[in-house]
């Protein structure tokens, strides 16, 4: 199924790219979709992202709940005119054929505050199941987009399922008699454990005020790139505290805002790198 | 004269950006090409719209110019600007003008469709392109037909899926070739193919009226019926029907059945696959269920302490134990108490965190199958009513008592930490809240002290009765100001102030007060502290105070007695008037008559601020 995707979104021109090397919550904050929508310049890219979201985790009891699951995330930068025709053609290299099913695109407006990002789009619906989250954007670190990308984040645990006729994830075929469960069912157990009742609070709390000024400290270096890693590293520090029970409602609002605030700076120092780059090669 | 029909396609519109756009859509017709539509379409992938007899030339135009006596000054720049000769300037009514000549159909169509494109106003819209155009989804195509002939655009679109794209032969017969084109174009048609549908299967519900949106949802409705597992009838009714309406916008039917609505597809393969979905949502949901009734709802009230109610004001453990003081405060029995203690546990439950819509509804189910009694369980349930400002009241009398005081402690944190709403800022819902409340006594017969309120959330409160009461504001003011002790009695002293606002009696204590007030309710710190009776000197001064002795007023007690009371004042008033010289010589005899005038305002005044109410 990925290869099917890869070589799709390959054949239309999209750079293939591998999952980014820390942890996320979405494919959207993989540098490749977050930074490169900023600016004027095409782009377009398509990758695995393996996702992480310790809240999610449900010790692996939950057959629809994990914290460790896959996106397929391709972006088009600007959107092109049949960019929704495109997308149904993928849907067609996955052998799904859109005359047999029901498919429709439903009102799903994206927001992600710690980014400071929006975007109007939809849920993808085949036969009543979400298989793709698809949006416009409109905002990324409080900028509006100069190009408008098009974002098209597939689940791929949804879509298996769909494909395999298979009614939980575990059950998912992986390769030849080895199954999704088999490959993940271990580590889901171990990391809910992590993340609900072995994360060291008091560490994650000081880890998070050493990547926020980690990253201002590379914003003054004029090193957005690095220091959006840090961003990254907070947001995923401030989940795990969010899964431990750490963070209050009150400080929940302040956590996002400091994350926000750091994403801001880093799209602001992004862009103007890209401008820098635009006057040297005029 | 011909028929236009312009059609703006789209890609799927949301059904919010659809009605927005079918109450714009006549109003952008007429402002840009004149006529008002005969007919609309609205729906998903396109609004369009025909209009009927459009002249082939737009209506020539008279511009008004300068007036014919500043013809010297002004004549010659008017007439520069609109390209003509001064002396080709015409004379009307006194103004110089030109008329401006009409324009041939076809050259205007495309200025005056750009325009209505570009302007709707959607609530939430976006940019897609270097257009700069704002709209609620990507506008894909614009076609407009002058009866058969094409004057912008090619060709309109069939279904997604199984039409491309289609010749529209004629403007008069776009919703035909459409219809041929597996595209239903008209919403209210669409509607009707749904309900009627529906009611082939029959039984169907829509309790979160979901049909508006569905009918914007496709373009080629297909109604099907399923049924999903019975296991799954273990879960509590609003659960399983949440799930079916909000997240999947299907309708239930009894039982285990349902009915939903596709744009296309296989019916056996679309219905299996909606089927799966919901089994797969409602499975989640069970494993959920199961694990929080494992648990128990003694278990889970154990849990509150750790999660935080409002920043500042303690955890749902602490909101708990002040609702339950509050419920004895109301004058709540062992059911209503017992509530009060379970009615927050579901916030520590893993079904609500998925359906916060239910909170209330869950703990009662929860604390049913651990075997409370009902009366428990309904105050459970009921604790968030009134949850619009119209929306029925709790039935039973512990549920009145636990949603009255769940909302006096929402109310009363939110004011002490300053969280009174300011403007149209309301994010805790204070507004709803205070609303409740104040119907919780008048409708719901509830006794709620006004010693319950802090001074500026009894503003707050009472302030909501202004609009409650079928009576005058004066009157409420005037009833707020009285000694009723609880917020029924200011609505009813309100309403019985007005009801006497003709008597005899009512305008003898109103005129009583009011000369009171008037000559002694600006001279207070001129007035003596307190009534000294030695310094009593006149007849007619003796009199008044004797007689305001005997003046009895009950804050809850029959209002003609009071004002039969009160009004005894207003003779012996009059005498004291045409006897008494107030502003006396004597400093000490006069701050004694000004403190006499202002007892006989302040005990008039238990039965409201009568200086509210205007003669």
């Amino acid at each position: 199924m990925i290869i099917a995707l890869e070589r799709y979104w390959a054949d239309y021109g999209c750079v293939l790219m591998q999952p980014y090397h820390t942890e996320l919550a979405a494919g959207t904050m993989n540098p490749n979709t977050f930074l490169r929508c900023l600016g004027p310049k095409p782009w377009s890219v398509a990758y695995v992202e393996p996702v992480i979201r310790p809240l999610d985790g449900r010790y692996g009891e939950n057959p629809f709940r994990f914290q460790h699951y896959f996106q397929y995330q391709v972006v088009l930068k600007p959107a092109p005119e049949n960019v929704l025709d495109l997308y149904w053609a993928s849907l067609d290299a996955l052998g799904i054929d859109l005359r047999r099913h029901d498919m429709r695109l439903v009102e799903d407006d994206w927001e992600q505050p710690t980014l400071g990002a929006w975007g109007l789009g939809w849920e993808v619906w085949c036969d009543g199941m979400e298989i793709t989250q698809w949006t416009y954007f409109q905002q990324l670190g409080g900028f509006d987009v100069e190009l408008v990308p098009a974002e098209m984040t597939y689940g791929l645990e949804r879509l298996a399922m769909f494909l395999q006729g298979k009614r939980t994830a575990f059950e998912l075929e992986w390769a030849p008699g080895v199954t999704w469960g088999d490959v993940y069912l271990e580590a889901e157990r171990e990391w809910s454990r992590y993340n609900f009742e072995e994360a060291p609070v008091e560490v994650l709390t000081g880890r998070f005020d050493e990547y926020e000024a980690e990253c201002r400290h590379l914003l003054e270096s004029g090193l957005p790139i690095p220091a959006y890693d840090q961003v990254l590293k907070c947001s995923h520090t401030f989940n795990l505290l969010d899964a431990r029970g750490a963070i209050s409602v009150t400080e929940r609002a302040a956590y996002i805002g400091r994350v926000r605030k750091l994403a801001r700076g880093v799209a602001g120092a992004y862009l103007g790198t890209q401008e820098e780059d635009a006057v040297a090669a005029a | 004269m011909p028929s236009l029909l312009l059609e703006i396609g789209t890609e799927e519109l949301p059904a919010a950006a659809c009605r927005e756009a079918e109450a714009q859509l006549p109003e952008l017709a007429r402002a840009h090409i004149g006529p008002a539509p005969s007919q609309l379409f609205v729906g998903p992938r396109r609004l369009a719209l025909l209009i009927d007899d459009l002249p082939e030339r737009t209506a020539d135009e008279w511009v008004k110019g300068p007036p014919e006596n500043l013809r010297d000054q002004a004549a010659a720049g008017f007439a520069k600007k609109h390209d003509v000769a001064v002396d080709e300037l015409e004379l009307r009514d006194g103004f110089l003008g030109v008329t401006v000549p009409g324009r041939e159909l076809r050259e205007v169509l495309p200025e005056q469709i750009d325009r209505i494109v570009r302007g709707f106003s959607f609530t939430k819209s976006m940019r897609w392109d270097e257009s700069g155009i704002r709209f609620a989804r990507p506008v894909r195509w614009v076609l407009a037909k002058l009866d058969a002939e094409t004057i912008v655009g090619e060709t309109s679109f069939g279904h997604r899926f199984t039409r491309g794209a289609v010749e529209i032969p004629t403007a008069a017969a776009y919703a035909n070739v459409l219809r041929s084109a597996d595209v239903e174009p008209v919403a209210d048609e669409r509607r009707r193919l749904i309900v009627e549908g529906l009611d082939a299967i029959g039984g169907w519900s829509d309790p979160g009226g979901k049909l508006a949106e569905v009918v914007h949802l496709v373009e080629k409705p297909i109604v099907l019926e399923s049924r999903f597992d019975e296991r799954f009838l273990q879960l509590p009714e609003r659960v399983i029907v949440t799930t079916m309406q909000s997240h999947q916008r299907y309708f239930p039917i009894e039982g285990n059945r349902f009915a939903l609505v596709a744009n296309g597809g296989e019916p056996n393969v679309v219905a299996a696959g909606h089927t799966q979905v919901l089994e797969a949502r409602l499975e989640d949901a069970s494993f959920t269920f199961e694990r929080d009734v494992a648990a128990g709802i003694d278990a889970l009230a154990d849990r509150l302490a750790a999660i935080t109610f409002f920043a500042g004001a303690g955890s749902f453990a602490e909101k708990a134990e002040r609702v339950a003081k509050l419920v004895e405060r109301l004058g709540g029995g062992d059911a209503s108490l017992e509530a009060a203690r379970l009615a927050k546990a579901d916030q520590a439950s893993e079904l609500v965190r998925e359906f916060p819509e239910l909170e209330g509804y869950i703990g009662a189910e929860y604390a049913r199958l651990a075997g409370y009694p009902d009366a428990v369980t309904k105050a459970i349930e009921e604790q968030y009513l009134p949850d619009a400002s119209r929306g029925p009241l709790p039935q039973t009398e512990p549920g009145k008592v636990l949603a009255a005081a769940d909302k006096l402690d929402t109310l009363r944190v939110a004011f002490e930490l300053g969280h009174k709403p300011s403007g149209s800022r309301d994010p805790y819902g204070l507004r709803r809240a205070a609303i409740g409340l104040v119907r919780l006594a008048l409708e719901g017969g509830l006794t709620i002290d006004r010693e319950l309120l802090p001074e500026e959330l009894r503003e707050f409160v009472e302030e909501r009765l202004e609009s409650l009461l079928d009576v005058p504001v004066e009157y409420v003011r005037a009833a707020r100001a009285s000694n009723a002790p609880d917020l029924g009695g200011v609505a009813r002293r309100a309403e019985e102030l007005y009801r006497e606002r003709e008597s005899p009696e009512f305008e003898g204590v109103y005129t009583a007060y009011d000369r009171a007030h008037r000559l002694a309710g600006k001279a207070q710190e001129e007035a003596a502290p307190q009534l000294d009776r030695g310094l009593l000197v006149e007849d007619a001064e003796k009199e008044l105070a004797e007689t305001l002795a005997k003046v009895a007023i009950d804050g809850n007690g029959d209002i003609k007695a009071a004002l039969e009371s009160g009004a005894e004042l207003a003779p012996v008033m009059e005498r004291f008037f045409d006897e008494v010289l107030v502003m006396a010589e004597d400093e000490a005899v006069r701050a004694n008559r000004l403190r006499l005038l202002l007892d006989v305002r302040d005990t008039l005044g238990a039965l409201g601020d009568f200086s509210q109410i205007p003669r």
